[in-house]
């Protein structure tokens, strides 16, 4: 555990006060660096792979094989002017990403890193803190809808939460059922549950129904409805610009990333393997799941908003909670 | 109908209250799924189109206006403009309407030249068809693949006239040049690559994709009916099933030399005009082999002087462009100039059709059904 190692580094130096107080900002700091990096690796990632699926090479220019791109690009956000509609809501119009990018940072704060011992902050039942975090986006979507004072920005904030909503419950009752099997919440014992077989091998509903909602819910295409670019435009984030845009990256990525290493830990063995260590393992699963989750945004085109509504509560809930009853009978007998 | 009975106020009043959930919305005319400048009042009532109005005329240009102005050779460059996407068929278009009212008869090789172009054309208007497809329903890597393929044409077209969207390849008369040496056997391996990325690579993407049948199968339906009510022509009326190409029901050209099929399908919904055009591709490609097969050798032009007189006629052709039918109707007065130049755009009567097609669709279908009728607002507008 990071905060511990860092007040066992304090504490030979300065009183415990003020090695509480040290270790605290030393996680601030470290979990920041880690968080601000995620958009910036995985967006070249992204651009890089979506580049060779569609016949392009992607970013080349900036750096060696184009690294540099997205930092650059975040320095053009910096640099930009502000540009604001007059009757925004101000409040809520500058609350908004910093909230969205919190939330994402949050996760990465309570999200084991990896190895049983490397996470930033631990806390029991961190698997539902993260589901509290990834689960208070609609509402958030809805607020940024109406922060802008944009009438296609409220719709498209309609479309983002009724989407979300829709796919949430499904994603809960994923969750439910691996805490069942797994008989905690802790992400550290549900991956210790799986020493000897994986959930996925035996739970492949559960792993489909929570790929899709996870999806959804962090609205990468093609469930990218709410900023449906050819319909809408830029969504509910249409009234933003320069660093208060950029921020909604942060969130994107980072959400893409802790999904992806959810689906990890709950599906995948998280980090038991074989002779490579065990933060090696779980880094190498999770690559290849994040270029998947990737992936099938360049594969797939949007379902409309109503098909997406219909698949999520006609039949993605109901199967899951079929899909809930029979593992809770697993679990028992 | 309405008395001031108790009954006919409380239906007004229903009436009333309906159009006022109505809410209407401007679509276009920049906007990137509008295939060019065409906009579009649609009257939603939540999320259900209740009425649609296209407006049409943001980038008229006075087309058939110019044609009057100009000497019949001048006109050339402006016809390759009116559908940008399909220059070389209204080039053959018109070099046809000219030539038919010179009585001057061009050379077999000219004829199969222009034959291949009109199908290289088709196949590289198609293709950027497919591409916006996959634009419009929000699958980008389709539109990359889509204009991937349209470039190895584009640079065959380039190699063979200099030009690439406007490439002004057909003189009066015949040909501006013949084919450069090497061309025929780079053309062929090209078709050989695009015969097999439509086969596999697009169908893994478009037309055998879930997901993508999910948002094309049932929408946009056009009854066969309702395409000869608004003259609907090419594929978007095949697609439909009515059997209408000139190619075959009114051959010109070297098209009744040639052996190939007219594609139909029977749905009438987006998916099948998708469908339809990707078999037309695969058509297509077949005519352009039997053409590289058959290509007679000898003369590509025969002398037409670049200012001359056309004694009083009317003149009219009709060719297929692969949007559809498209015609020219030409008066001359024995002027240098012609009197008067009626161009039949196939986009415009789609576009008209549009007001009943989208009745009773999402809002989300307007890009999908809009996509799938392909118009282009340079031939609408002219």
């Amino acid at each position: 555990m990071i905060s511990t190692f860092f007040y066992n580094l304090l504490a030979g130096y300065l009183p415990p006060i003020l090695a509480e107080i040290g270790s605290v900002v030393g996680v601030f700091i470290v979990g920041t660096i880690i968080v601000l990096n995620i958009p910036l690796l995985l967006g070249w990632v992204d651009r890089k792979l979506s580049g060779r699926i569609q016949s392009r090479y992607g970013p080349v220019y900036t750096g060696p094989f184009g690294l540099l791109q997205n930092v650059a690009d975040v320095i053009k956000l910096l640099g930009k002017r502000f540009i604001t509609n007059q009757s925004i809501d101000k409040l809520i119009y500058d609350f908004i990403p910093i909230a969205l990018s919190v939330l994402a940072a949050l996760m990465i704060f309570v999200i084991p890193l990896g190895s049983p011992g490397l996470i930033l902050v631990s806390i029991p039942y961190n698997l539902l803190f993260i589901y509290i975090f990834l689960a208070l986006s609609p509402l958030l979507v809805l607020l940024a809808g109406w922060g802008q004072n944009n009438k296609y920005a409220m719709l498209s904030g309609f479309r983002g939460a009724a989407q979300i909503t829709a796919y949430e419950l499904t994603l809960l009752m994923a969750l439910i059922s691996i805490g069942i099997l797994a008989g905690s919440y802790d992400i550290s014992s549900i991956v210790n549950s799986q020493h000897t077989i994986w959930n996925a091998a035996y739970l492949p509903i559960t792993l489909v129904l929570f790929v899709i909602a996870s999806l959804a819910i962090t609205e990468r295409a093609p469930f990218d409805v709410p900023e449906a670019s050819q319909e809408l435009q830029a969504g509910w984030k249409i009234e933003y610009s320069g660093i208060r845009y950029g921020l909604f990256f942060i969130a994107e990525y980072v959400r893409l990333l802790v999904v992806s290493m959810l689906i990890v830990y709950l599906f995948f063995g998280g980090w038991n393997g074989v002779y490579l260590p065990d933060y090696a393992w779980f880094w190498i699963k999770t690559t290849v799941v994040t270029l998947f989750m990737m992936s099938l945004r360049w594969v797939y085109n949007r379902p409309r908003i109503d098909q997406l509504i219909d698949i999520g509560f006609k039949w993605l809930l109901p199967l899951s909670v079929i899909n809930l009853i029979a593992v809770g009978f697993i679990a028992v007998y | 109908m309405r008395s001031g009975t108790g009954l006919g106020l409380i239906s007004n009043f229903r009436f009333m209250e309906k159009e006022r959930n109505r809410i209407t919305i401007n679509i276009g005319p920049v906007h990137p799924s509008t295939h060019g400048v065409l906009k579009f009042k649609v009257d939603i009532s939540g999320d259900t189109m209740k009425k649609i109005e296209p407006e049409i005329g943001f980038v008229h240009r006075g087309v058939e206006k110019m044609a009057e102005m100009k000497y019949y050779s001048n006109f050339m460059p402006i016809a390759d403009k009116l559908d940008y996407i399909a220059a070389l068929n209204w080039e053959v278009l018109y070099a046809s309407v000219v030539e038919k009212a010179l009585k001057v008869v061009i050379p077999p090789r000219a004829v199969y030249l222009r034959t291949m172009m009109c199908e290289l054309q088709r196949i590289m208007s198609h293709l950027l068809f497919i591409g916006h497809s996959g634009e419009d329903l929000g699958n980008t890597t389709l539109f990359m693949w889509g204009f991937r393929e349209r470039e190895l044409l584009m640079d065959i077209i380039e190699e063979v006239s200099g030009g690439r969207l406007a490439p002004m390849y057909i003189s009066l008369g015949g040909m501006y040049y013949d084919l450069p040496p090497g061309l025929i056997p780079k053309l062929a391996s090209t078709l050989d690559i695009i015969e097999k990325r439509v086969k596999n690579e697009y169908r893994a993407l478009s037309y055998e994709n879930g997901l993508f049948k999910m948002r094309t199968v049932g929408v946009g339906i056009i009854e066969a009916n309702l395409a000869i009510k608004y003259g609907l022509t090419g594929p978007n009326a095949r697609a439909s099933g009515i059997k209408c190409d000139l190619r075959k029901n009114a051959p010109y050209l070297a098209y009744d030399k040639l052996d190939f099929d007219i594609i139909t399908a029977d749905a009438g919904d987006a998916y099948a005009r998708f469908v339809v055009r990707v078999n037309e591709i695969l058509e297509s490609i077949k005519i352009v082999r039997q053409i590289i097969k058959d290509l007679p050798s000898g003369e590509i032009k025969v002398k037409v002087p670049w200012i001359f007189t056309i004694p009083p006629s009317y003149t009219f052709v009709r060719q297929e462009t692969p949007r559809g039918e498209a015609a020219m109707y030409m008066v001359t007065d024995g002027g240098q100039k012609p009197y008067r130049l009626k161009i039949r755009a196939p986009s415009l009567y789609a576009v008209q059709a549009m007001s009943e097609i989208f009745v009773g669709g999402k809002v989300a279908d307007i890009v999908a059904i809009l996509g799938s009728l392909d118009p282009t607002p340079g031939e609408v507008d002219r």
